[in-house]
């Protein structure tokens, strides 16, 4: 049988990717629960969510409403946690094993 | 509990945490004939372990003679590079090495390998769970919990790695600052064995060791890194968050992180290097800026050691990072303490603290408070983007000139007056940094 | 009781992978995980053990890799795990798969004791039949109930099983020895627990049965006793999706800001536009 993935591998210009493309690279195995609780009522106060920027996930992004945090994509790093100025973030790690599985890094 | 009479619930030590630090704790104590509870977070496969990308050797063939020989190694670094950059122009050294002093590897597969080790000593390793608290009782470290589950020991050896929450649970360590801190951001791009070679002018186990300073990270203190595995290349950055954040505040940085790598990686002066490549992996982990203001006020507690990173032992001096390798160092000083502690009577605090002395007598601890002042100076963002902006200006003018050729000194001098540096202060930082680094 | 739980060992589906430089799939190092509609089939067996007592036996056919697939379901409490695994097997479609299942599960009923219950998830993540529990059962001649959301035992020798379907909820009463499939929604597995892994490296519970245990006819088994012939299989990369959510003041800020979005994206106005044009909605 001869493979048809040779010639489907079409090229297409090399231009910086978006973040989205960028993370189909990795593999998670998403938990049930929710690993990172943000309480959104703190980041009405918070002026310059810090989060929105160096989430290197992008699970923080800033909609009209405000903050919308999505766990799933998340590479466990524990920047938010870290950067977070008014303490809005109960952070933990996913359970069983849960959540980014680096192959490589 | 569970209905299970049995089981042992009751080890000699416990080691939270599976990556280097815990492995080699784990090993040396396994072999010594300790029970040995080693747990980890993630499947034992090294999934949650991410790094730049070059070990130092020595420290861990103390612990694992048989390293150069099984360990999986990517290459040997034959060459380190460091480059300065200013907008699109680079300014690049090159040193060959001859010793085999250091390699490049995937941390997964490092981590999977030691922890291997543990467990064929004896360990008893155990992986997809999380610890939730370390046990105290009358103010000393009597065992693990995890959910409704609890197991004993008489020593519990903490190498969490640098996030530290369990410390944090304990107030042993105030809540993680971004001071201290910086936040590494990585991509594994591959690009076959063949180009590897070629374009770095390699032989076939020989590796390079990159760092990269200037305007790489668009002015916020940090640097890149580039080292080859064998047939893909790891890239990245490094971001000191205390500052990221003041760049925000100040509205010098409204970007999102991933885009800095992604300029990085479409650099002109880097991307020949990965023409083509497509990325394998991204990812990010926290690492320490400013390990001595990072340690915990002491390496040992009553019933409780601490390791690796979450004792804050990693060195970063801007153009190299000792993390695995002090990482694995201390598990071996842990292992001896316990070791030490067992043969003198038993697991007594005052029996436990020869671990916090010999942290403290070792060449982690003297090379550290050594280099204390480099991470200043790292992190400093005047002299991270002006220097390199400073001796691009000199090289622009010394090789640039169309008809005119400046002398060395005319282009110091006019390129430190566009940069509004006086030649006192660039002598003066210049013998702080040299001294310090 | 005794119980039996199928679990598969699949390539995480999150996992595969396009290159978005060229679109083609990925696969190189694609971990592979507990099939997760088994997850609520492992679930509503352990919770039969929490509430009347006795053993549940994970019972998979596959290569010896799905020992860590076991090794998960015994951390979550699973007491013992089989692994059923031979040359002879391999390649099988649904039907030489629950047969081998189907034979296993007779040899546990004669040698380790009597089952009462055999617990599937809906389907497999990786294959998506639905075959194996139904075909499990013919077999084995039992009763067969699917999309079961919970059961409970009554007169010891029955099971109330409840099937939520769409429009209704069913109460079925089934004697024991019975066979039923969870749907994929029906129960929240537990996680993982330390004493129960720790008690999977120190007891191992595991078995491995190859042929020369089963004894079956090679010919019944495997590929050769697979009726099924895959015509031709088109990998459909999974596109990730974004999750935004807003809270809409009322039902025409819903709607404005439903289609403010759809315009921001490119190939969402181009469709929404075109839809206008031709006055969908028939
Ligand atoms: C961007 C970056 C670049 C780096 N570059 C280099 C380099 O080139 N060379 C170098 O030598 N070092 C480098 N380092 C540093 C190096 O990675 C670390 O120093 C080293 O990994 C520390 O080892 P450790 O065992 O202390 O911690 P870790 O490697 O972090 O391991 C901790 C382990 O504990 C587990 N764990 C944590 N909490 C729990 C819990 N509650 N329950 C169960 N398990 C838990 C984690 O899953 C993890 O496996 C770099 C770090 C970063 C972030
Ligand atoms: S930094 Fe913290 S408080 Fe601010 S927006 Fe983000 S999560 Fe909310
Ligand atoms: S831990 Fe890291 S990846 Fe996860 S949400 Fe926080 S910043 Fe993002």
């Amino acid at each position: 049988m001869s493979t048809s993935t040779q010639s489907s591998e079409k090229k297409k210009e090399e231009k910086p990717m978006k973040l989205e493309d960028i993370l189909q690279s990795d593999i998670w195995n998403v938990d049930e629960d929710p690993h990172i609780i943000v309480d959104y009522n703190k980041c009405g106060n918070c002026k310059t969510k810090p989060c929105v920027y160096l989430c290197p996930a992008g699970c923080y992004v800033l909609s009209d409403n405000g903050i919308v945090f999505s766990y799933e994509g998340c590479v466990e790093c524990g920047t938010c946690r870290v950067i977070c100025p008014l303490e809005a973030i109960t952070w933990n790690y996913p359970k069983s094993g849960k959540g980014i599985f680096y192959r490589f890094t | 509990m569970n209905g299970l009479p049995d089981l042992p619930t009751k080890f000699d030590v416990i080691i939270v945490g599976a990556g280097p630090s815990g492995s080699s704790a784990a090993y040396l104590l396994a072999k010594k004939g300790f029970k040995v509870l080693l747990i980890e977070r993630g499947r034992g496969l090294g999934d949650k372990n991410l790094y730049g990308g070059r070990v130092y050797a020595p420290p861990i063939r103390e612990v694992w003679p048989q390293l150069d020989k099984e360990a999986p190694i990517q290459r040997w670094v034959t060459k380190e590079r460091i480059s300065m950059v200013q907008g699109d122009k680079a300014i690049t050294f090159e040193y060959k090495a001859e010793k085999k002093i250091s390699f490049v590897s995937y941390l997964t597969q490092l981590t999977q390998w030691m922890s291997k080790k543990a467990e064929d000593a004896g360990a008893l390793f155990v992986t997809e769970v999380t610890i939730d608290e370390i046990v105290m009782k009358d103010g000393k470290a009597v065992g693990v919990r995890s959910g409704p589950d609890f197991i004993e020991a008489d020593v519990v050896v903490d190498a969490e790695g640098v996030n530290r929450l369990l410390l944090e649970r304990l107030g042993i360590v105030e809540r993680l600052k971004p001071d201290n801190i910086a936040l590494g951001v990585k991509e594994i791009l591959k690009v076959g064995a063949n180009n590897i070679e070629s374009s770095f002018n390699l032989n076939p186990d020989e590796g390079v060791a990159w760092v990269i300073m200037g305007d790489i990270t668009k002015g916020l203190p940090g640097g890149g890194f580039i080292y080859t595995n064998k047939d893909s290349i790891s890239m990245g950055l490094v971001l000191h968050l205390k500052h990221s954040i003041d760049f925000i505040q100040n509205g010098k940085f409204d970007e999102h992180v991933s885009k800095l790598i992604e300029e990085f990686r479409f650099h002109p002066y880097f991307k020949p290097y990965w023409k083509d490549a497509i990325i394998s992996e991204y990812g990010a982990h926290l690492t320490i800026e400013g390990a001595t203001h990072f340690m915990p006020q002491k390496f040992a507690y009553p019933g409780l050691l601490i390791v690796g990173d979450a004792a804050g032992l990693l060195l970063s001096t801007g153009y190299t990072f000792r993390g695995v390798d002090y990482a694995v160092y201390s598990g071996k000083l842990a292992a001896e303490a316990v070791e030490f502690a067992r043969n003198n009577g038993g697991f007594t605090y005052e029996n436990l603290q020869i671990y916090d002395k010999n942290v403290r007598s070792s060449f982690m601890y003297n090379e550290l408070f050594k280099h204390r002042g480099a991470e200043q100076l790292m992190n400093d963002p005047i002299l991270m983007s002006k220097y390199p902006s400073i001796l691009i200006k000199v090289m622009e003018k010394m090789f640039e000139g169309e008809y005119k050729q400046e002398t060395v000194y005319d282009a110091l001098m006019q390129a430190l007056k566009e940069e509004k540096v006086g030649p006192f202060d660039l002598i003066s930082q210049a013998f702080g940094l040299v001294k310090s680094i | 009781m005794r119980i039996i739980v199928g679990m598969k060992w699949v390539p995480g589906t999150t996992s595969v992978r396009i290159d978005p430089k060229t679109g083609t799939l990925i696969r190189e190092g694609v971990p592979s995980i507990v099939n997760p509609h088994d997850m609520p089939a492992i679930e509503l067996a352990l919770q039969l053990k929490d509430a009347y007592g006795g053993e549940v036996i994970a019972l998979t056919m596959s290569p010896p890799p799905a020992i860590r697939g076991l090794e998960y379901l015994i951390g979550m409490g699973v007491d013992r795990a089989i692994l059923v695994s031979d040359r002879v097997y391999a390649g099988a479609d649904t039907l030489a798969t629950s047969y081998v299942l189907a034979k296993a599960i007779e040899k546990i009923d004669k040698e380790i004791g009597k089952v009462d219950l055999v617990v599937f998830g809906q389907e497999t993540i990786d294959s998506s039949t639905a075959h194996i529990g139904a075909q499990t059962a013919s077999w084995l001649d039992w009763p067969y109930i699917y999309y079961a959301h919970s059961a409970k035992l009554i007169d010891n020798n029955k099971i109330l099983v409840e099937r939520v379907l769409e429009n209704a909820i069913e109460d079925w009463e089934v004697d024991l020895p019975a066979v039923i499939a969870t749907h994929m929604k029906a129960l929240k597995p537990r996680p993982v627990r330390l004493l129960n892994k720790i008690r999977y490296k120190v007891e191992k519970p595991l078995t491995t049965w190859t042929n020369n245990e089963l004894k079956l006819d090679p010919r019944c088994t495997g590929l050769k006793g697979s009726p099924t012939i895959v015509a031709k299989t088109v990998d459909v990369p999974e596109v990730p999706r974004k999750k935004v959510i807003y809270t809409p003041k009322d039902g025409e800020d819903a709607a404005k800001w439903l289609i403010k979005t759809l315009m921001e994206d490119e190939k969402a106005s181009k469709a929404l536009i075109k839809a206008l044009k031709e006055g969908g909605g028939k």
